[in-house]
């Protein structure tokens, strides 16, 4: 019986067994997310230069 | 402790059944205080009537945004990712003390944000962009709200965990629960990001960071902001193969395909929140058009396979069932009377037809231009988030009643009426939104005639037809959920009870029989459809690039 359910397992196509492995999913969903909006987002924020001093007081004042 | 349903056989874990319960009424009692504001809103936007003055409308502009947005459709899901975790798949829920916490946690955030707003003390709409700045405890709600919906997902994966060991599913979960878990992960995404920004800002509420930075705050706001809505589009799809199931006994035609397309929701479609910053200096275009176009576009295949594979369900179901004369017998013959098919049905050709294209269009960085800022945003989600998800969700309640409530519908003829009342509302609503912000009306406006102000604007004299025909759409879309929760709370608290099948008003169909022969397309009535659909798709996106052609003279 046991041998049966292990044959079994071992003949699930591999597209099915990414599909029913939800914690595989999960972390190629956020993984995914994470790098091309997070990170890169961020990155592109984080680069912009910072307005000089000089310049930001004129224009608050 | 369970119970076996006398009319589905499943066995019903109570403690579950318990907290779905709780979860579904708050979720109605959120969608009241939405649908009451809304009500407020296009009574104020609505010039001749112009009834708020300028600081309630933005009050509730934030409220309605908040309860629609957020509580309705967050308590909805939890009560459904619990249905589809446990009764759905006949096993136990992992930890009920948890989900008491995880309820509790989100209802104090649901009151402790609505009181603070009602206050006065966070007039900064739901976005609440920095340097906008809120009283801490309305940040605070929120991220109790968001802490106590994480535990709750944590609990759906808790009980797939147990319900695998118990061997209560087959190789696969069933393809309703497989949507459920979509709806999960991308929860997953939605919420750790709503605690990445809502926790240095309510930090920066009490004093204790100096500055939120405004285009950070909003890069990663609108992971949360556009993502929670995904979170939507997957439970809806859930639901609608649901209802296939339900109501004529119908499945996929293709499970592995329509599985592929939840697959692609999981992986691209959180990308699309991208799109919120499409007029922002501070990212690439090269980030934007990834986000907005490739990636986002192998969501939007997603939907279309849905789109096809949900109707085709129900056409190759009834055709088995002998409904088989040309190509809409299916149709014509199919359960119009069953209000949570007629939900569906009529979700499905208002998201497509009016969220689904807009969504596209709105979501390109080119075409997005003329309409940014302008009232054709929120018609746009009407149509996916109001048509779609909340009319599916006023459906599926249908079912709910008897089978979690245990009662029966009171006032039958008017859930059958409901949808179509609701339909026609949101769908003059949301179509009135599109094209005044086609023709330049800025969203979120007290004043869009901008009288007193030291600069005034014609409008093009179509939008007094058009604001006339958004205030109709508005008042009769919040007479129909009217009805529709007066339906729920009296059948809940006051219907008869269900004492086995016979007393089912809405039809559990078998499932289907097997084809006698197969001939050529299995769903010929939906591939006809389906066209009809494209070259519709196709009028607008090339209707909104003349738009763009026209909008700058290129001599």
């Amino acid at each position: 019986m046991e041998n049966e359910s292990k044959r079994e397992k071992e003949n699930v196509p591999f597209y099915r067994m990414i599909m029913d492995d939800f914690m595989l999913l999960m972390f190629l969903g956020v993984t995914i997310y994470a790098i091309f909006y997070l990170l890169w987002g961020v990155m592109e924020l984080s680069n912009i230069p910072t307005i000089p001093e000089e310049l930001k007081e004129t224009l608050i004042k | 402790m369970f119970r076996i349903c006398d009319i589905t056989g499943f066995k019903v874990d109570l403690s579950s059944e318990k907290l779905i319960r709780y979860n579904a009424v708050f979720a109605v009692v959120s969608l009241l205080l939405a649908v009451v504001a809304a009500l407020l809103l296009v009574l104020t936007r609505y010039q001749p009537i112009h009834l708020l003055g300028a600081e309630w409308y933005y009050r509730l502009v934030t409220f309605h945004g908040l309860n629609a947005l957020i509580f309705w459709i967050i308590f909805f899901e939890i009560a459904g990712l619990y249905f589809g975790s446990t009764v759905v798949l006949n096993t136990r829920f992992c930890s009920p003390k948890a989900g008491w916490v995880a309820f509790i946690l989100m209802a104090s955030g649901l009151v402790m944000s609505n009181v603070i707003i009602l206050m006065g003390k966070a007039d900064v709409m739901l976005t609440s962009y920095t340097p906008l700045k809120a009283h801490p405890l309305y940040y605070l709600g929120i991220i109790l709200f968001a802490v106590g919906a994480l535990i709750a997902v944590a609990l759906f994966f808790g009980n797939l965990m147990i319900a695998r060991r118990e061997n209560a599913y087959g190789d696969s979960l069933p393809l309703f629960t497989y949507g459920l878990m979509t709806a999960a992960i991308i929860a997953v995404i939605t919420l750790a990001t709503g605690a990445l920004i809502y926790i240095p800002t309510f930090l920066w509420s009490l004093g204790l960071v100096e500055n939120v930075d405004p285009a950070m705050y909003k890069l990663i706001w609108w992971g949360l902001g556009h993502s929670s809505q995904q979170i939507n589009v997957a439970a809806m799809v859930s639901i609608w193969y649901m209802v296939s199931f339900l109501a004529v006994g119908g499945t996929s035609i293709n499970e592995k395909v329509s599985r592929s397309a939840f697959v692609l929701y999981i992986l691209f479609i959180c990308l699309a929140s991208a799109h919120h910053l499409l007029t922002d200096p501070g990212v690439s275009s090269a980030w934007k058009v990834w986000n907005t176009s490739y990636a986002m576009y192998l969501a939007v295949l997603a939907s279309m396979i849905h789109a096809f594979a949900v109707p085709s369900s129900f056409e190759s179901a009834q055709r088995r069932w002998g409904y088989n004369k040309g190509l809409f017998e299916w149709l014509s013959k199919a359960p119009w009377g069953n209000p949570a098919f007629s939900s569906v049905i009529l979700a499905i050709i208002g998201f497509g037809f009016i969220g689904g294209t807009t969504g596209v269009v709105f979501g390109m960085e080119q075409t997005n231009i003329i309409v940014h800022n302008t009232i054709a945003i929120p018609g746009h989600f009407k149509g996916t988030v109001v048509i779609g998800t909340t009319l599916t969700f006023m459906g599926i309640t249908y079912y709910l009643i008897p089978l979690i409530f245990r009662r029966k519908i009171v006032g039958f003829k008017w859930a059958k009426v409901q949808p179509w009342l609701f339909f026609i509302g949101i769908a003059l609503l949301s179509i009135s939104m599109i094209v005044l912000g086609q023709l330049g009306v800025p969203r979120r406006h007290w004043d869009s005639t901008f009288s007193g102000g030291p600069f005034t604007h014609n409008f093009n004299p179509a939008v007094d037809f058009f604001w006339a025909l958004m205030m109709l759409g508005g008042v009769i879309a919040f007479t129909a959920t009217i009805i529709w929760i007066l339906i729920v709370v009296f059948s809940v608290f006051l219907g008869p009870k269900v004492n086995g099948p016979q007393d089912m008003q809405l039809t559990i169909s078998p499932l289907a029989p097997p084809a006698k022969s197969h001939k050529g397309f299995e769903a010929p009535g939906t591939l006809i459809l389906t066209f009809v659909f494209l070259l519709v798709f196709l009028a607008i996106f090339f209707l909104n690039w003349k738009w763009l052609a026209a909008t700058w003279y290129v001599k």
